[in-house]
């Protein structure tokens, strides 16, 4: 935040003398509306971390694959890195309202600031660096996700998802059986092959954290893996008519040994 | 419109034109004739119940009969007489123009096709409250339906329609929120017009607008739209008859933003008083010219996309059918490369509205007016390359998420800009907290609000998680309503005394301020967490876990009705019976101040010399 208000201090300056750069943040920072904007920015700020390292956790179901955990991070991560950068605007929006004017005519008037180049340049880059930051995270991101799909393609589980007006089906080819439910094995890599029957469903295992477009005769890939026990509640993302809401079904990442059992108790086989 | 610039007073008695045509036309004989076409062309084309092909059959005839509508309403009011007599060679005389341009003709004038382009802001004006009223009513029982877990109140089909109606009665609302009124009224005598460019154009761009009204309107009577304003193929192709009353309504809207847009940038071209350079103009200009700008490349393709449904619907064509080799992914990229660009249509001059308000409140200059500049032009700019960040989950072609996820990041930089510019003209100053000042503060903190959740929607791992949930519809909310509808809501506060000649009662708007920022606030916050612990969007039951954040959600929402109310009721009352204003009551140096109320027919006895640009505010300037 104080390479910002730093900048300030050369159009605050009305000494013939210039000022070293030392002396001039000094100067700056003796300003009271300077030292205000700094304690509510600073108060800006710590309420943006904290939203960003408590409470958005709390919010979010819990992870069971690497994707969702994945995401979380980079929710939380992007919370903290737009945390100083909310924290100065809100900062100075702060500052402003508690020097505000009141009656019924115009308030003084106030310097005749036209521009000033180094704050222009100095956001310009910070917000391109914060943006780039961002870019970079994401794309890495993206590229493990990728790779993770190319190099476990072969020992993943396939299933095909189907959805139609308003179900879900779930077609585990290599162990010869159907099901309306989503049965999944701990720490196996799997791999969906999405189509609709009808109109554009989107199919959202909400505690995996992917999703993925179902669209009539055309297969859409997405791939995850699993990694904790416990119930995924199965929803459909885009509206597709009258009983949208409803199109949700339940289904459970259980151990290995369990999902062979769900398995041949179902009449397939173990692949 | 070069007549109506020669007859050079504004006050002379009006000679009678005569027993012209032009006389006897307003909306009734508009809406009569209109009415005669749709039911012609209705009868003309309505299928026999034993058809085969029924459904396509009846899809034309209600099509035509919306289309017909609006070609009839248009020519019952007159807005195809002067184009007409040029062709047949008795081109209008100067008195039948001044005529056309309401002189001396009272409120009649609102309700007739009237080139006066402070008429046509006013019948904007009128128009997207009563839009904004309409579509805030379906929000209120879209969240009243949601209050409770389980969907008791409003049947599934209702509530997809209420959903799909209420976006684009907003949409279309929200577009033309501030270039409508504010672009058409205020924009002109900021420049030093005498009036627009193309005054019978403007008056077209209103007439056609509104005749899209009632055609949206009839969806309701036709079983509504089961597709969300997003009306996706093929949910659309397959959809009731209703679905032919929201493509009517886009075909005729697309001529109306074309109209308008085209109309506003000519007009800020070409007609700038003398000495207004481009790095004199103010900024609300700049900013609204880009957004009208924008929309023009834009809207033809949302356009493309419901003629191409409509052909789907009636001739089996099969553009979005994949069993004949189309897609619906065809139809996602036409509309996301309208759709995308549509929200900066919508948020540019909201924000642009905030930087003509700011320095005049906290008398200083606007800071950097070329940042502002570069922001706007950035934005402008990027929007029409991240349209498919709308699509990282559809499966279209994942690869390019990665390039998608770089334009949509990049229009952060930007965004930073238009921040910029505001914070760096409330720095060192002391803010009048006067309404429209109060609503700049609200867009900085919603505006951040909705930047930084933009943020997280445009990273593709974490939008695979929020794609199509609550956190969404709260995310796009706080960035228009929050920032672009509380921006022209502070533009109203601003230039009421200018377009009604009254203040608007302080009080009220204090009190509507305060609901409506604070339910806002409520109403979304629920929203967030609901959409971050996976409720998807548009559904009219949830799950009993989402109980809580829904309860807040309905009664945060419940506020902001209330101060819309309020709000409404200021309008109403002050218009009639508020305080008369001053010429200028802000202390502003745009030219619209420098106008008395009511602003003259050709707004200015001499034409004004600019020779400087109009923030010369603060000390040493």
């Amino acid at each position: 935040m104080s390479e910002h208000n730093s900048e300030h201090s050369s159009e605050h300056n009305e000494l013939d003398l210039k000022p070293t750069p030392g002396q001039r943040a000094t100067n700056l920072f003796k300003r009271k509306d300077v030292q205000r904007t700094a304690v509510f920015g600073i108060f800006w700020t710590a309420v943006f971390v904290v939203l960003g390292l408590y409470i958005y956790p709390k919010w979010m179901p819990e992870a069971m694959s690497t994707d969702m955990k994945a995401m979380e991070k980079i929710m939380v991560g992007f919370t903290l890195i737009s945390a100083p950068i909310a924290g100065l605007v809100m900062g100075i929006a702060t500052q402003a309202i508690t020097n505000r004017h009141k009656g019924n005519t115009p308030p003084p008037d106030g310097p005749a600031i036209r521009t000033n180049g180094p704050v222009v340049v100095v956001w310009s880059v910070v917000s391109g660096i914060f943006c780039l930051i961002a870019v970079v995270w994401g794309i890495m991101e993206v590229n493990t996700m990728a790779n993770a799909a190319t190099s476990e393609a072969g020992t993943a589980l396939h299933v095909q998802v189907t959805g139609s007006q308003w179900v879900w089906s779930f077609k585990y080819a290599d162990q010869g059986i159907e099901s309306d439910k989503l049965m999944l094995p701990l720490d196996r890599p799997v791999v969906f092959d999405v189509t609709s029957v009808d109109v554009n469903h989107s199919f959202w295992p909400v505690q995996l954290g992917v999703k993925v477009d179902a669209n009539r005769l055309q297969t859409t890939v997405i791939h995850t893996v699993p990694n904790k026990l416990g119930r995924i509640d199965v929803k459909c993302a885009e509206l597709c008519g009258l009983y949208h809401a409803y199109m949700e079904t339940t289904g459970e990442v259980m151990t290995t040994t369990d999902f062979n059992n769900w398995v041949t108790t179902n009449g397939g086989h173990v692949a | 419109m070069t007549t109506l610039q020669s007859t050079s007073s504004h006050s002379r008695p009006i000679p009678n034109p005569a027993k012209s045509l032009i006389t006897k036309l307003h909306m009734g004989t508009g809406a009569v004739v209109g009415i005669i076409f749709a039911v012609g062309a209705y009868y003309a084309l309505r299928p026999a119940a034993d058809d085969p092909n029924f459904y396509n059959q009846q899809n034309k005839a209600l099509l035509a009969a919306m289309l017909s509508w609006s070609v009839g309403f248009l020519i019952g009011i007159g807005a195809f007489i002067g184009p007409f007599r040029w062709l047949i060679g008795k081109d209008l005389t100067a008195e039948e123009q001044l005529y056309l341009a309401g002189d001396g003709q009272g409120i009649k004038r609102y309700f007739k096709y009237c080139t006066d382009h402070k008429v046509v802001g006013i019948q904007y004006l009128v128009g997207v409250m009563a839009m904004l009223a309409v579509g805030g009513s379906m929000a209120m029982m879209i969240r009243t339906s949601l209050a409770v877990p389980g969907g008791h109140f409003i049947a599934a089909t209702i509530y997809n329609s209420l959903v799909g109606l209420h976006g684009i009665t907003m949409i279309v609302a929200m577009i033309i929120v501030a270039t409508g009124p504010f672009g058409n009224y205020i924009m002109p005598i900021m420049i030093g017009a005498r009036d627009m460019a193309f005054p019978r154009l403007n008056a077209l761009s209103w007439w056609v607008l509104f005749t899209a009204i009632p055609v949206l309107c009839s969806a309701w009577f036709l079983g509504g739209i089961p597709t969300g304003w997003t009306a996706y193929a093929p949910l659309s192709v397959q959809a009731g008859p209703g679905m032919n009353a929201f493509i009517a309504t886009i075909l005729i809207f697309a001529v109306s933003t074309a109209v308008a847009g085209m109309n506003i940038t000519a007009t800020v071209v070409a007609m700038r008083a003398k000495g207004m350079k481009w790095n004199r103009v103010p900024i609300f200009v700049i900013g609204a010219t880009m957004s009208v700008a924008l929309a023009i490349p834009a809207f033809p393709t949302f356009m493309l996309a419901m003629v191409q449904t409509a052909t789907d619907r009636v001739f089996n064509t099969g553009f979005y059918d994949a069993n004949v080799g189309g897609s619906g992914w065809l139809y996602a990229h036409l509309f996301w490369i309208m759709g995308h660009p549509e929200v900066y249509v919508i948020l540019l001059p909201g924000i642009a509205i905030l930087m003509e308000i700011t320095p005049v409140f906290v008398r200083k200059p606007l800071f950097s007016y070329n940042a502002a500049v570069l922001g706007f032009a950035g934005i402008a700019g990027l929007s029409v390359l991240v349209w498919a960040h709308h699509m990282y989950i559809s499966g279209w072609t994942p690869t390019l998420n990665g390039p998608f996820m770089v334009t949509t990041e990049m229009i952060s930089v930007p965004t930073g800009l238009l921040f910029l510019v505001l914070l760096g003209t409330v720095w060192r100053g002391k803010p009048w907290m006067k309404l429209p000042m109060l609503g700049m503060f609200a867009v900085i903190w919603n505006f951040l609000i909705g930047g930084i959740t933009g943020i997280y929607l445009s990273d593709v791992p974490a939008d695979n998680y929020l794609h199509g949930s609550m956190y969404v519809t709260a995310h796009f909310h706080y960035t228009l309503m929050g920032a672009a509808l509380t921006g022209a809501v502070a533009g109203l506060a601003y230039w009421f005394p200018k377009m009604t000649g009254r203040m608007l009662n302080e009080r009220a708007g204090y009190i509507s301020f305060w609901f409506v920022q604070i339910g806002f606030q409520i109403l979304f916050l629920g929203m967030f967490i609901a959409g971050a612990e996976g409720q998807p969007r548009r559904v009219v039951s949830f799950a009993a876990m989402y109980k809580y954040q829904n309860m807040i959600s309905t009664g945060g929402a419940y506020m902001v009705g209330i101060g819309f109310i309020v709000l409404l009721w200021a309008v109403i009352h002050s218009w009639r019976k508020g305080d008369i204003a001053p010429m200028n009551p802000w202390g502003a140096k745009t030219l619209e101040w420098t106008v008395p109320y009511p602003v003259p027919l050709e707004n200015f006895d001499e034409a004004p010399v600019i020779t400087s640009d109009p923030y010369g505010y603060g000390k040493g300037n």
